[in-house]
């Protein structure tokens, strides 16, 4: 069952081909804005891709060259063909802007229309989107994608938690597109201020995204809810979500390769790395008219899945985004990811998911330690039984980290919440 | 049943003068207090003259509050009355697992509190040797 069956099981021969006629035309069009128009004349590059491996000559192209063009030095088209434009979070400095022709938002919409039908969506879904609309490509991306599939949506936009469960009630919503940490919150305030029992909800599905967040995390979700939980992935400066989207199987996330081509590469060397191998996705958009992207480089970590998917898509599959490659850090040589923390916690019930991580250095030895909440029910007054779960957490995050942690328990509700962009990893090293 | 209040505490500055504070506003008197503590974190055991109410503003204020059951007996406040208390719990085979104490009555009484696996065992045994059992302040 697929929106597009056409094309989303098409032979991997045929999608070759035409990944290859997509990167021509794609590197055509790019030679048109001012950024690649000096970048291939600077280094002497033309559209002669005989192979889609020709790709691995064109240099990447990072947030810095992005924020360096800003505003529209990457634009290729005239601006009278524009017809909207996002702009990225900019957590780190000046945020950078994607412009998209009306060709680019029907794409898009088609995207995330794949993906929502892959998750089980249907024109018969009241799909309620918990997104923020504007500049944020989440709102508005899922929104056309959900009309374009045919479902009724719900512009909710994000926050007013309690507008969002009178709609939910009333409109008897089965879909939600909404963050990790909100779905948490959300599932608190129904259960535990509001008192109303979740059986009352006519929910089926939510995808979330716009957060790396565990598998385990997504379990933990499905069984506060009752529902099936979607991994959804994407990046403004590949349009937004719908970029790769999870299918039924709930095994990684099919990369709609017809519209981008993913390469997997080393961070450090730059080098592609063979297939299944672990490292930073590199994307190039293929059908984009108002604002090509080659090689981009996305700091996302995850390797390709191997082997053909049983829902019979042939488009490849991208594992759950570990981390970023600016989230990871390295104490006593040892690569961590917050990510990996975040699931050791999730398997612990008396403590809470907020978490902290201090690194330091002491006489020139590292030291990582873990702040945790101990949850407020386990709490029964026992030093030993406190000690227990110190214990705990300190063996089952050896085991996944490789490295032996300091854990501190502290006080519920003193950590930064889970909600919003809360600094999870401090630094005291002076390197 | 006597009863304790055990406080989750960080072990850093200013933590117990949140708690100690807590209650004078509310004018709880603090009868007793001790602490045992595990490096990073640790746990604050009180008496006060109104658990109930210390629980509520305690839990109020964030802070990991839980009640434990605990013997609380009144001994005479003089010298070798905790040896005899302790003398009558090992002919019973009863491990002490933590005590500590207030006086009530300079010269006259003091309170023992004392955490025991069975403690209605040991009510029973202290009662019948003649001690006065307390319960609420």
């Amino acid at each position: 069952m697929f929106f597009q069956p056409d094309k989303e099981n098409i032979s991997t021969d045929k999608l070759k081909a035409i990944q290859e006629e997509n990167l021509i035309r794609t590197i055509e069009l790019a030679g048109r804005s001012p950024y690649y128009r000096k970048l291939f004349k600077q280094y002497g590059l033309k559209p002669d891709i005989r192979d889609i491996k020709d790709i691995e000559k064109f240099p990447f192209t990072t947030k810095e060259d992005l924020r360096k063009s800003y505003p529209a030095g990457m634009v290729a088209v005239p601006f009278e063909k524009l017809v909207r434009m996002h702009a990225s979070s900019g957590t780190t400095g000046k945020s950078t802007l994607v412009f998209h022709t009306k060709n680019d938002i029907e794409n898009w919409a088609t995207l995330v229309a794949r993906g929502l039908y892959a998750a089980g969506v249907r024109s018969t879904d009241i799909f309620q989107n918990m997104m923020s609309y504007g500049l944020f490509t989440g709102g508005l991306g899922l929104h056309y994608g959900a009309e374009k599939l045919g479902a009724l949506v719900i512009p909710a936009g994000s926050g007013n938690t309690q507008k969002q469960i009178e709609l939910l009630l009333d409109l008897r919503t089965t879909v939600i597109h909404i963050t990790p940490s909100y779905l948490f919150y959300l599932g608190h305030v129904i259960e535990e201020e509001e008192k109303i029992s979740l059986s009352k909800f006519s929910l089926r599905i939510a995808i979330v995204g716009a957060e790396p967040h565990s598998e385990e995390t997504r379990r933990k979700l499905e069984k506060i809810f009752r529902i099936k939980v979607f991994n959804c992935y994407g990046l403004s400066e590949m349009n937004g979500p719908g970029v790769a989207f999870e299918c039924e199987y709930q095994n990684g996330l099919h990369l709609w390769e017809d519209h981008y081509y993913a390469e997997i590469i080393d961070p450090e060397t730059g080098k592609v790395l063979p297939e299944g191998r672990e490292g930073e996705l590199v994307l190039t958009t293929l059908q984009r008219e108002g604002m090509p992207v080659i090689r981009y480089r996305t700091r996302d970590i995850t390797k390709f899945i191997k082997g053909r998917c049983p829902c019979g898509r042939t488009h490849r599959k991208i594992a759950r985004i570990k981390g970023r490659t600016d989230d990871m850090f390295i104490v006593k040589g040892v690569n961590i990811f917050p990510s990996q923390i975040e699931a050791v916690l999730m398997q612990i019930p008396e403590v809470d998911k907020n978490y902290r991580i201090i690194i330091d250095r002491y006489e020139g030895l590292d030291n990582l330690t873990v702040e945790v909440e101990v949850k407020k029910g386990f709490f029964d007054g026992e030093l030993r039984h406190l000690k227990a779960i110190q214990d705990k957490l300190i063996d089952t995050l050896k085991d996944n980290i490789l490295v032996t942690p300091v854990v501190k328990l502290v006080e519920p509700g003193s950590l930064p919440s889970s909600t919003g962009k809360a600094q999870r990893v401090i630094d005291k090293r002076r390197l | 049943m006597g009863k304790q209040l055990s406080i989750f505490v960080e072990n850093k500055p200013g933590k117990i003068n949140k708690i100690t504070g807590i209650l004078e506003k509310e004018k709880i008197n603090l009868k007793a207090m001790t602490i045992a503590d595990s490096g990073t974190f640790g746990i604050v055991k009180i008496i006060t003259d109104n658990n109930r109410r210390a629980f509520d503003v305690l839990k109020k204020a964030n802070f990991l509050v839980s009640f434990q059951n605990v013997v609380v007996v009144e001994i005479p406040d003089r010298v070798g009355a905790f040896h005899r208390v302790a003398k009558i719990l090992e002919d019973e085979k009863i491990n002490i697992e933590d005590a500590y104490g207030f006086i009530m009555e300079e010269g006259q009484k003091a309170a023992l509190i004392l955490k025991v696996p069975e403690p209605e065992r040991v009510e029973k045994v202290l009662k019948r040797r003649g001690y006065k059992l307390i319960e609420n302040f």
